[in-house]
């Protein structure tokens, strides 16, 4: 199979590279910014670039440190300033609202070129397609309703089943607290944190809920009984917290989850690589699939994408036709996402080598399983549900509720209706 | 030729300056008014950007933290300042040593002194945890993680930062009360405390009012202390307006509001301003009567 796309990619490099005879003899050049500096992000953008230099390229990467706002607060000026970077970093629904403010390179053709449309999940090709023509490439995928066990807090429960709906979480939460675990439930502090412990609470309770009232704000769905309940379960995770964690990131607390004082983690596929990087090995701790109670895998989808500007200089729009080529390239995935610990966005990868974790491998095959449920849905606490502003204005209620026991399941939805309808 | 000297020396900066603040507070206000998104673009929304940032929890929320911190950080931030400037005005041993260690926070970022404070006032590993494992288990100082109490975490950090620089200014003003008067204090036989509060103090006003001014418009501006300090949180419970202009202009990608958010902080200023300019003029004007 992969020679085929190895080829298929090759032709469309021949044709493109014969069709602008202004980008022959060019040297491809590349400026592009993301937020990823150091650690394993860090190092897979490093890796990418050397490739690119491999293949005769010259790579200028400007990394932003930061939050992703920060890298779009760079990204926003130089786009006023009209020299925006060939390519940058952006994901989500983001990449329609910028795509509106600065042209973007026309992708259509190279994707069709290289086949990568087949084997995308439609959800996540129809976000980088503002408008039906491709502007930004996906190049990983994360889950973020992961769901971490401590291996010393399960035997502290005495516990060996992992728990598969919500009902068995709490049970395993239960036993842990009686077993001597200080926290049942690892967490931080932050805003996505807070988020994430919501959306894969309703995600859980009904996918098909989290479509209509997240994904596409429909207001009968963001008053039902499925949010009210997402609240209820998020208020039981929330009681089992360390409340000290006031605005921690939840790596501050990993030694904690691996010695067994904490039990369960909801995190993304990215703990694993920070764990990692922490000197923990993978016996430490368990990686499973979000609970879910209809028994069928759930994803809640988060994807790091590419955008591309146009630019006019010939060299820079032969290395956007490199740089699409290679973040499309299995080969390419397959170096990134070992380095990050997340999965590729292609759906033909093969991840039994040895190079890829039991964890990934399971994520793999949960999003598999996730997409022919149609239970695969975009996460809201990573920015791929909703626009910036609607995210913030429904994370604002979520944490207000985590980290206030006072607010009842029936208020905080109300207040997300609310929240909602403020921030069209 | 000298003349001209000195007018470029004062007005090209002065115009410069005037310009620069005119002409982005117009921009602001201007914004305030379109539909502004990612970028700024040219239309005409009325009101709608300041009804959408009234409507919403962050700001009420953010402006009564502003009542609550404004008034908790200027007056115990003044009389602390006043406390440590009197008790410096006792001819002590080792007075410039001690000055400048008062004045030394001033000197320090207020992200500094957020960051630190959070590791301070975290009960999982601050002042909580120590006095805890000194064997007073009961202690409890959980300010940092309690909503209702989070604001009086960035008042003492607030406190920490700023009461050495309303100490100097104090200081100042006791140092220049005229020792004729003190003398003659002490000749009619004013004890100490009655020199303070009959005396030396009454004659400071002008520089309590100085001090309380600056100090106000100090925490009407406060960012990035409560940034580093609680992020806003725990929830919203910190949310501050300098907060809630940046998080709409740039986290949620809402310039329109953002300007609307930050148009109504400038109001908030001027309403502490207005009144005080006012009041110096009166001033002045009863000063050149007399």
């Amino acid at each position: 199979m992969t020679t085929i796309h190895r080829r298929a990619v090759l032709a469309g490099t021949a044709a493109l590279l014969a069709t602008t005879a202004r980008a022959q003899g060019v040297k491809p050049r590349l400026t592009a910014i993301s937020q990823w500096s150091a650690g394993s992000d860090g190092a897979a953008i490093t890796a990418l670039g050397k490739k690119f230099e491999e293949r005769g390229g010259v790579w200028q990467h400007s990394p932003v440190p930061g939050f992703t706002t920060d890298m779009m607060n760079k990204l926003r000026a130089q786009i006023m300033a009209g020299d925006p970077p060939a390519c940058s970093q952006l994901k989500g629904p983001e990449i329609a609202a910028w795509s509106k403010i600065a042209p973007t390179v026309d992708l259509t053709d190279i994707v069709a070129a290289a086949g990568y449309e087949k084997v995308v999940s439609p959800d996540l090709a129809r976000l980088h397609k503002p408008g039906g023509k491709w502007a930004a490439l996906p190049l990983q995928v994360y889950r973020t309703n992961a769901l971490y066990l401590s291996k010393r807090a399960m035997d502290k429960a005495k516990a060996d089943k992992i728990p598969v709906t919500w009902d068995d979480f709490n049970a395993l939460a239960e036993k842990m607290k009686a077993g001597g675990v200080a926290n049942p439930i690892a967490n931080g502090g932050t805003r996505p944190d807070d988020g994430q412990k919501f959306e894969a609470a309703l995600v859980g309770i009904s996918p098909t809920a989290y479509r209509a009232a997240i994904m596409n704000l429909d207001a009968k769905a963001l008053n039902g009984p499925e949010i009210k309940a997402a609240f209820a379960q998020t208020r039981k995770i929330a009681d089992w917290m360390d409340p000290n964690t006031a605005a921690q990131h939840f790596s501050t607390n990993l030694a904690r989850f691996i010695a067994g004082d904490m039990g369960m983690m909801i995190q993304g596929g990215w703990a694993q690589g920070v764990l990692l990087n922490a000197g923990f090995k993978l016996d430490d701790f368990i990686i499973a699939p979000g609970p879910t109670n209809n028994g069928k895998p759930v994803f809640l989808l988060n994807a790091d994408a590419f955008i591309f500007w146009q630019r006019k200089d010939p060299d820079l729009q032969a290395g956007q036709k490199l740089m699409a080529e290679l973040v499309m390239d299995p080969a390419i995935q397959t170096m990134y996402s070992q380095i990050t610990g997340s999965i590729p966005v292609r759906s033909d990868v093969d991840l039994s080598g040895p190079g890829w974790s039991d964890g990934q491998r399971e994520t793999a095959r949960t999003l598999q399983g996730a997409i022919a449920a149609n239970q695969a849905v975009l996460s809201l606490a990573h920015n791929m549900a909703q626009e910036n502003g609607m995210t913030a204005a429904m994370i604002d209620v979520i944490t207000e509720f985590v980290k206030n026991s006072k607010i009842t399941p029936e208020q905080a939805t109300t207040r997300l209706a609310e929240a909602v309808e403020g921030a069209r | 030729m000298r003349r001209v000297a000195e007018y470029l020396t004062i007005w090209v900066p002065l115009l410069l300056s005037a310009g620069h603040v005119v002409l982005f507070t117009a921009w602001t206000t201007w914004m305030s008014f379109t539909p502004s998104t990612l970028v700024p673009v040219v239309g005409w929304v009325g009101w709608r950007n300041y009804a959408a940032v009234l409507g919403t929890r962050n700001w009420s929320i953010a402006f009564d933290n502003l009542l609550l911190f404004g008034a908790g950080f200027v007056v115990l931030t003044a009389l602390t300042g006043l406390g440590l400037a009197i008790l410096l005005d006792q001819r002590i041993r080792a007075e410039n040593v001690l000055r400048s260690i008062f004045l030394y926070p001033m000197a320090v970022s207020f992200v500094v002194t957020g960051t630190v404070w959070s590791w301070l006032l975290n009960p999982g590993m601050g002042v909580q945890k120590l006095v805890n494992g000194w064997g007073w288990t009961s202690f409890r100082f959980d300010w940092l993680i309690d909503r209702d109490m989070a604001i009086w975490t960035v008042v003492i950090a607030g406190i920490w930062q700023a009461s050495g620089f309303a100490m100097a200014l104090f200081l100042a003003g006791l140092r220049s009360v005229e020792a004729d008067l003190i003398k003659a204090a002490q000749i009619d036989g004013a004890g100490p405390i009655r020199l303070y509060t009959r005396v030396i103090l009454p004659s400071l006003w002008p520089i309590a009012v100085a001090v309380l001014v600056i100090l106000l418009q100090f925490a009407i501006k406060t960012f990035d202390l409560v940034r580093a300090l609680t992020g806003g949180g725990p929830g919203l419970a910190t949310q501050l307006p300098a907060l809630v202009v940046y998080d709409f202009m740039f986290q949620r990608g809402h310039i329109g509001r953002g300007s609307a958010a930050a148009v109504l902080m400038l109001l908030t200023l001027l309403g502490v301003l207005l009144p005080y300019g006012a009041w110096k003029f009166y001033r002045q004007r009863r000063a050149a009567r007399a």
